[in-house]
C-alpha cells in the first residue's frame, strides 16, 4: 500500500493537527462541489478514496480513533445527479436520465430530440446534457426556461442556482476568490456574499464533511 | 486569437519565472529551429503553456543561449524537446489556419496578414506534413466554425466548442489514459476560454466591420458594447471554464510546471478576462511576463 503520508504529502513525524490539515485541505480540493457534473468526477473519487483510507490509515496507526473528526466523508455526489425512481415519472424521461448517468450523452440528447412536448423536465435534461458538456450559457438558458415553466419544482431551481452561484470553488492557499467580471455589475457582491456564507459553516463549502 | 493565457506573476517565485521564461525562449528557439526564422513572429504564452502541459517528465536543463532580441545579454533557454516540438509544428498549423480565415474576412486592412501568409506558407507546409492528423482535425474545426460563422450562430458554446475541440486535440497523442483525460478536459476549456475572451476582445471592431461575433447575435447587441446582461452572462461562461480547468489541473502531478500552472488557472486568467472585459487589456504591458518581447505576435 502507498505511504499514507505521502499521500497527504506530509512528512511522518507530522503532528495530529498537521495531519488534519492536510486532510482537510486535500478533501476541500477533491469535494464534490467542485467536480459537480464534472466528466473527471470518477478521478476525483479515486483520489477522495485514497486521501481518506490514507487518514484513517494514520489515525489507526496513531489510536487516535474517535478523536479529530473521523472520516465522515461521504462517497455519495459527484455525480451531482443521482435519481431517485420516480413513481408517476415519465419513461421517456427516465430513460434520458439513465443515459446521461452513463455519460451517454449523445444518447440522451437523440431520446430527447425525438420527443414533441418540451416541458419544464424536458428543458431541464437539456440543461443537464450542455453542463455536462462544460456549455454553461445554454446550460443555464435551458435550466432558466424549465424554472419558469414549473416554477416549484425543487431540481431545476437548484441546477439553475448552481450554475449561476457556484463561484466560490477551491482555491489553493494564497489565492483569493476571484471573477472575470468584477468592476461592473453585481456580480462582485453575490460573489462576495457565497464565500462568506460558505465561511461562515466554518470551512469553504464543507458542510458535508465538518458541519 | 492567442495571445491571451498568462500566469499571474505576483504569485510566482524568481525561480519559476526564469523557467517560464526559458520555456518561451525554447518554443521561440525550436520554432526557428525547425520552420526558420520567419515562424517566430507567431510566437506567444499560449503555445507556451500548451507546452508547458504537455511537457515531458525527463528533459535536459535549460541553457544559456544567444538571442536575437536580446543580442548583448541572450538568455536562458530550454533546449528542444518532444513537447516544444509537438507546440511549434501545432501553432504553425493553428496560425496558418488562422490567417486564411481573417484573408477570407470581408473587410479591409489585410496587408500584415498577406504579408504573415506569404512568409509562413512553407513552414505550413512542413508543419502540416509533420502532424497530418492535427492538420486534419483543425482544418475541420475551422470548417464547422466557418458554416457557423455564415450562419450567424447565435450560440456562445457552439462556436466556442468548434475551437475547443482543435485544442483538445492536442492531447491526443498522450499515452497514459488519466493524463490524456486532463489534459482534454483543460485543453477544451482553454480554448473555449480563449474563444470567448477573444469575441469579447474584437467585440468592437467585429461590430464597425460587420464581421461575426456571437456576443453580437447571443445577446442581439445594438453596439459594439456589452450590456450588463451580456457582461455577466459571459462572465458565468468564462469563470466556468476557468474552474473546469482547475479542477482538471488537481487531477495530475504536473511537476515543476505547478506553480505556473496554478498561477494561471487560479489567477491569471481572471485577471486577463476582467481586463478584457473592462477594455484595459492592450493598454501597455499589462501583466506580460516578458514585456515587450512579444511585439510581433498575431
Amino acid at each position: 500500500m502507498t505511504d499514507p503520508y505521502e499521500v497527504l504529502n506530509i512528512p511522518s513525524t507530522a503532528t495530529d493537527e498537521e495531519v488534519k490539515k492536510a486532510y482537510r485541505d486535500l478533501a476541500r480540493k477533491y469535494h464534490p462541489d467542485n467536480y459537480h457534473d464534472n466528466p473527471l468526477a470518477d478521478l476525483a473519487q479515486e483520489k477522495m478514496k485514497e486521501i481518506n483510507a490514507a487518514y484513517h490509515a494514520i489515525q489507526q496507526e496513531r489510536g487516535n480513533r474517535g478523536s479529530g473528526g473521523g472520516t465522515a466523508y461521504a462517497q455519495q455526489g459527484y455525480g451531482g445527479y443521482q435519481y431517485q425512481q420516480r413513481t408517476a415519472g415519465n419513461p421517456a424521461f427516465q430513460q434520458v436520465r439513465m443515459a446521461i448517468n452513463r455519460n451517454d450523452l449523445g444518447m440522451a440528447e437523440q431520446l430527447l430530440d425525438r420527443m414533441s412536448d418540451h416541458n419544464g423536465e424536458w428543458n431541464f435534461l437539456k440543461g443537464t446534457i450542455c453542463y455536462r458538456r462544460g456549455w454553461v450559457d445554454e446550460a443555464r438558458r435551458y435550466y432558466e426556461t424549465a424554472c419558469q415553466m414549473d416554477p416549484g419544482n425543487a431540481e431545476f431551481r437548484q441546477a439553475l442556482n448552481f450554475v449561476e452561484n457556484n463561484q466560490a470553488g477551491y482555491r489553493p492557499e494564497g489565492y483569493e476568490v476571484f471573477s472575470s467580471g468584477c468592476g461592473g455589475g453585481n456580480l462582485c457582491g453575490r460573489l462576495a456574499c457565497t464565500y462568506l456564507l460558505c465561511n461562515l459553516c466554518g470551512f469553504g463549502g464543507l458542510r458535508f464533511f465538518w458541519c | 486569437m492567442f495571445g491571451y493565457v498568462r500566469p499571474s506573476l505576483g504569485k510566482l517565485s524568481e525561480e519559476d519565472k526564469a523557467r517560464f521564461g526559458a520555456a518561451y525562449c525554447g518554443l521561440c528557439r525550436t520554432l526557428g529551429e525547425r520552420y526558420g526564422q520567419a515562424a517566430r513572429m507567431i510566437l506567444n504564452y499560449d503555445f507556451t503553456f500548451l507546452a508547458i502541459l504537455l511537457w515531458p517528465e525527463e528533459v535536459p536543463a535549460a541553457v544559456h543561449r544567444g538571442c536575437v532580441a536580446h543580442p548583448f545579454s541572450g538568455r536562458a533557454c530550454y533546449p528542444g524537446n518532444p513537447a516544444l516540438e509537438l507546440a511549434a509544428d501545432e501553432s504553425v498549423i493553428l496560425s496558418w489556419w488562422q490567417i486564411r480565415d481573417a484573408l477570407a474576412d470581408p473587410g479591409g486592412g489585410k496587408g500584415k496578414y498577406r504579408a504573415a501568409s506569404l512568409a509562413l506558407k512553407g513552414a505550413y507546409g512542413r508543419a502540416a506534413e509533420r502532424r497530418p492528423d492535427f492538420d486534419r482535425t483543425t482544418r475541420e474545426k475551422l470548417e464547422q466554425l466557418g458554416e457557423l460563422e455564415a450562419a450567424r450562430c447565435p450560440s456562445l458554446d457552439r462556436p466556442a466548442d468548434a475551437f475547443a475541440g482543435l485544442l483538445a486535440a492536442a492531447a491526443e497523442g498522450v499515452p497514459d489514459p488519466v493524463q490524456r483525460r486532463v489534459l482534454e478536459q483543460m485543453l477544451y476549456h482553454l480554448g473555449r476560454w480563449i474563444y470567448l475572451v477573444d469575441a469579447a476582445d474584437d467585440l468592437e471592431k467585429d461590430f464597425a466591420s460587420g464581421s461575426y461575433n456571437p456576443l453580437i447575435y447571443r445577446y442581439g447587441l445594438a453596439g459594439g458594447k456589452l450590456t450588463e446582461e451580456a457582461r455577466e452572462g459571459l462572465t458565468v461562461s468564462l469563470d466556468h471554464s476557468i474552474r473546469l480547468m482547475a479542477a482538471a489541473y488537481e487531477l495530475w502531478d504536473f511537476g515543476v510546471w505547478s506553480p505556473v500552472i496554478r498561477a494561471t488557472v487560479y489567477e491569471g486568467l481572471y485577471l486577463v478576462g476582467r481586463a478584457v472585459l473592462e477594455g484595459t487589456f492592450h493598454a501597455g504591458d499589462w501583466g506580460r511576463p516578458m514585456a515587450g518581447r512579444n511585439k510581433e505576435q498575431l
